[in-house]
């Protein structure tokens, strides 16, 4: 072979280990880097210090000005109260079936155009690729009527898969995961297409290993929008049976008057989700060792 | 070579095959949307009564209409500095974040937190946090023996404000993407660097930053996209006041098309945005094209 | 503008029961509840109401549906929650859009002019005329009536009535050593007060007012405005009249008020709820939606009617049942529903389960009136005071565009950026291009 195989292994072969350790003597107990963290972390979770004290608080506490960020009650039983108050377990589980399947859409099809955009040449992709940029460029207010009116052709109201099918693929996803597969070394692309190996297998076996970071960072980013969307399914909803999450909480919200401690208690538990979401994808964020072998 | 004419011919075929779901997707749930609201602007339309058709007449008021003018001014002041700031303070926490010490993980997650959290509960913490009598701010301002600021009651000084609460808020999802693209720089390359004697800053500089290029790309498009179509944080917080000072292009539609019901001016103003947003990303993605390098 | 709601123990067992049960209700089934068939076997209706209401309102619509549907055995009326009020207006106008309106909707009363223009909007002069005899108008407060009349055309049934008195703080007067507002207060009085009631050291106001530049901000504006004998509007409508003497004199006390730092702007979230708790706020013009909270916040408190100059007029903001056209059965089974919800025993029923205020004259005249004074300390001066209700904002479409000039207008005084001449000049100088403008 011309060229030396880029890894120390054959592209099948690759795994995704943890990275080795950092050397001993770079492994002090403290580093000083925490120094320069903990403050951009505490300025990062004020709001959140403060949605947890005043879910905790009771209704009176809870509109003190300024407000209490150290709870002078504990009351837990509001976030029991919170669950009860609204069909929760039933609204959570509406978000989890949007998301989930949003998310995995997205990372379907936006891959799938995002390579082709990024390593095939096909007539009028320029074009198609900026038609597909101009879709986030309009703001959504303007076209939620012409939205609800496509969706009610479908005979998709009020049902969970007229919160999806609106939502699979996002041009967002074909951007950004355009931009990462043009980061991959092509070489390793080629080498496979002379083996013969089809388009979609090259995508399938050598891109997408090589993209989780990528992967992952659209997964959570997707899930975020689904999971917090609020708009489309206040126009899409009518019926408490497919509400999602947000929509369910505005229960909780008068215009005037609002029981906060309530509000932040539900709010704090429907954004539990998204926390672990982003631990759990946040593992791919790890060199892949692809790289780690790179020779120029 | 056959191979490359073979692979040449069928790349056509091949491509549009694998944009094909993304094209049926965007285009019903995006394209048709957006022309549809086109054509809305060609009309008076208030959205309850029949509408008719009156040609260019909503875009001719537009072109007179100051108040269109200075939301047009406040939001180019807002894209301008949100733009850069959120995306080099994004970049120097992504290099801070991208190291494998003891609670890592945690400083990740706080970071990103910011994005998670509802837009109502930020608007609220950040009103309490800039309240003229009440808030942190001047409490520490008061407690540094400078003067108290008015903040979002200062129509000189609110716009700043929402700079540097929707910075806040959105730095976690420009810092996750940059952290993605880190995994992808070889990590031998620094070490030769730093063998040659480079400083860490020359190296960050001269390897990081230029392997950092598409993902810079990309967020610059995406942040300028979202900036130019801010809404949210000022609906939570300021409504566009005081006194219009935060009114921003889309809050101004909102306002017409919602609030006064001139849904057909709405709509115009909408595709003056889109036309603008267009512009601005396509002249961006040239000259990034022009000066990002991809494959290593 | 008037904005409702509490928050949540939302009884949704009974909810849920509800849109199970009714064979309308906006469930499982593809039909959904605002299809063309209107009548069941036997001539059984199916009706859908949406509402904003939240924790005891949300209760109570519940209860009170459940109990018309068990005395009306060939109608059901299926309430359903479609999230703040706030938002009604967008999702009904899609809906309408979409073909699928539901047959009542609760909707501000300043989107009356606004909602008239849609042809599915029904006019609920039919009923009114045909069943005079039987069906007293004229027994629903003027305000109300005035509220949902458009050109001539009845678009709403009043749902929610209510207006702005004076809350004050016993604490912070009795501390400054004066004696509490009597129902002959003048602005002078109210004036010394608020002054006395301020200390910037202690970070004491006088009086909060909202100043996020909304309908909020404009509407107390206006009953300063009326008191000194001002109109909003010229008699024919076509020109602004609130820069008048008697306008600048009222946005006048306003600046005085604000010069000596007397006011706490509240940015709409009503942060002046925990300070006037705290002792932090002496006054407020506010009404009986913020009645619980005061209550809760544990100040001790005292209602009374508006300081006055010239009289004591106060501004009322009341809401609408909107009903829209899914056919004849329907429209007649809404009506039933509204003429039964608004009948003066149910009427006390649900202003006992909710603090809200009497729709009509005659719920004052129930035997068991005297219930719902005990239950809501305070709550009889608004009532009271509804008869000072005696005009209402101009009910016409531009009127949002109106209300966002004066907004600005009364905030830029509230910030010392403009004096109340000019910036009452401002806003009449756009006030009048508004109304320029047909339809």
């Amino acid at each position: 072979m011309t060229t030396e195989p880029l890894l120390g292994v054959p592209p099948q072969q690759f795994r995704l280990d943890p990275p080795p350790e950092e050397p001993r003597r770079r492994r002090l107990p403290f580093s000083p880097w925490h120094l320069a963290l903990m403050p951009i972390a505490a300025v990062m979770l004020l709001p959140l210090v403060w949605m947890v004290a005043v879910s905790l608080e009771t209704d009176a506490q809870s509109h003190a000005f300024p407000p209490l960020l150290f709870p002078k009650s504990f009351q837990f039983e509001n976030y029991k109260t919170a669950f009860n108050a609204v069909p929760f377990a039933h609204f959570f589980l509406n978000s989890l079936l949007y998301s989930l399947t949003t998310v995995a859409g997205n990372l379907l099809f936006c891959s799938l155009a995002a390579y082709a955009f990024a390593r095939m040449r096909f007539r009028g992709s320029n074009i198609l690729f900026v038609v597909f940029l101009a879709t986030l460029m309009v703001p959504f207010q303007v076209l939620i009527i012409p939205t609800f009116l496509i969706v009610k052709h479908l005979g998709m109201v009020d049902s969970v898969g007229g919160l999806i099918v609106p939502n699979l693929c996002n041009a967002f996803g074909i951007f950004l995961l355009r931009q990462f597969f043009r980061t991959l070394p092509i070489e390793l692309e080629e080498a496979a297409r002379i083996d013969g190996t089809s388009r979609l297998g090259i995508l399938f076996k050598i891109v997408l290993p090589l993209s989780l970071p990528a992967l992952a960072t659209l997964g959570i980013i997707q899930f975020m929008w689904s999971w917090n969307d609020f708009l489309w399914p206040l126009i899409i909803i009518n019926s408490d049976t497919h509400a999602p999450l947000q929509l369910g909480l505005s229960m909780f919200q008068g215009a005037h008057a609002q029981h906060w401690n309530l509000l932040m208690a539900a709010t704090v538990m429907s954004q539990l989700p998204m926390l672990i979401v982003f631990l759990f994808a946040q593992r791919w964020f790890v060199q892949s060792l692809a790289f780690s072998g790179m020779k120029q | 070579m056959t191979w490359a004419k073979r692979a040449l011919g069928s790349e056509h075929l091949a491509g549009w095959a694998f944009v094909a779901p993304a094209v049926i997707l965007i285009g019903l749930f995006g394209i048709f949307p957006i022309v549809w609201s086109g054509v809305i602007s060609f009309q008076a339309n208030d959205l309850t009564s029949p509408p008719h058709g009156v040609g260019f007449a909503n875009y001719r008021a537009l072109a007179k209409d100051p108040a269109f003018r200075t939301a047009a001014k406040h939001t180019l002041i807002y894209t301008v500095l949100f733009v850069p700031i959120s995306i080099a303070g994004a970049m120097a926490i992504a290099v801070a974040l991208n190291r494998r010490i003891r609670g890592i993980r945690f400083y990740r997650l706080a970071v990103f937190i910011p994005v998670v959290t509802s837009t109502v509960a930020t608007g609220i913490v950040f009103l309490w946090l800039l309240d003229p009598t009440f808030g942190l701010v001047n409490w520490i301002l008061h407690g540094l023996g400078l003067p108290q600021q008015k903040f979002l009651q200062d129509p000189n000084q609110a716009l700043y404000c929402i700079v540097a609460m929707t910075v806040w808020s959105w730095l976690g999802f420009d810092v996750i993407i940059y952290l993605a693209a880190l995994q992808g720089i070889p990590r031998d390359l620094l070490e030769a660097a730093e063998i040659d004697g480079a400083s860490k800053w020359s190296s960050f500089r001269t390897i990081v930053v230029p392997l950092l290029g598409p993902a810079t790309l990309f967020l610059t498009v995406w942040s300028t996209i979202n900036a130019l179509q801010l809404f949210d944080e000022i609906y939570v917080t300021t409504r566009g006041g005081p006194l219009s000072s935060t009114t921003v292009i889309v809050y101004y539609l909102y306002q017409q098309a919602f609030q006064f019901f001139n849904g057909g001016y709405g709509a115009a103003i909408a595709y003056v945005l889109f036309v603008a947003i267009l512009i601005v990303t396509v002249i961006q993605l040239w000259v990034g094209n022009r000066r990002v390098h991809y494959s290593s | 503008m008037k904005r409702r709601g509490i928050a949540a123990f939302a009884a949704l067992v009974l909810a849920a029961a509800s849109v199970a049960a009714g064979c309308g209700g906006s469930g499982k089934s593809s039909s959904s509840s605002s299809s063309a068939a209107s009548t069941g076997p036997s001539g059984h209706v199916s009706i859908t109401l949406w509402h904003g209401y939240t924790d005891a309102e949300q209760k109570a619509i519940n209860t009170l549906a459940s109990e018309f549907n068990a005395t009306h055995k060939n109608i059901t009326v299926t309430p359903h929650f479609y999230g703040n009020s706030d938002f009604a207006l967008q999702k009904v106008l899609t809906a309408i859009a979409g073909g699928k309106p539901p047959d009542l909707a609760y909707l501000y009363g300043s989107w009356a002019a606004n909602i008239a223009k849609s042809p599915k909007t029904v006019d609920l002069n039919e009923f009114i005329n045909r069943e005079k005899a039987t069906f007293n108008w004229n027994d629903f407060w003027p305000a109300e009536r005035e509220a949902a009349t458009v050109n001539g055309k009845v678009v709403g049934f009043p749902a929610l009535v209510d207006n702005l008195a004076l809350v004050y703080n016993k604490k912070m007067f009795a501390d400054a050593g004066l004696s509490p507002p009597t129902p002959d207060w003048t602005w002078s009085d109210f004036e010394n007060a608020a002054l006395k009631l301020t200390n910037p050291a202690q970070k004491k106001f006088g009086w909060a007012y909202v100043a996020d530049g909304s309908e909020d901000t404009v509407w107390r504006y206006w009953a300063l405005l009326w008191q000194a004998g001002g109109q909003i509007l010229s008699p024919d409508g076509k020109k602004a009249a609130f820069d008048s003497p008697a306008g600048v004199k009222a946005m006048s006390l306003i600046q005085r008020l604000a010069q000596a730092k007397a006011i706490y702007n509240d940015n709409g979230n009503q942060n002046y709820l925990g300070l006037f708790a705290s002792n932090h706020i002496g006054m407020l013009f506010t009404g009986p939606w913020d009645l619980t909270q005061i209550q809760d916040g544990g100040a001790a408190y005292g209602v009374q009617i508006l300081p006055g100059d010239q009289n004591h007029q106060t501004i009322s903001g009341p809401d609408n049942w909107v009903m829209f056209d899914n056919g004849d059965a329907r429209k007649q089974a809404s009506w039933e529903f509204l003429k039964w919800l608004s009948s003066p025993e149910i009427d006390l029923k649900w202003d006992i389960l909710t603090g809200a205020l009497p729709v009509r004259a005659a719920t004052l005249k129930q035997p068991d009136y005297r219930q719902f004074l005990d239950k809501y300390p305070g709550v009889g001066v608004w009532a009271d005071n509804l008869k000072n209700a005696t005009q209402v904002r101009p009910v016409i479409a531009s009127y949002p565009k109106i209300s966002s000039a004066v907004g600005e207008s009364v905030v830029s005084v509230l910030l010392g950026k403009a004096q109340p001449q000019q910036a009452l000049s401002s806003a009449s100088q756009k006030t009048n291009s508004i109304l320029a403008v047909p339809g």
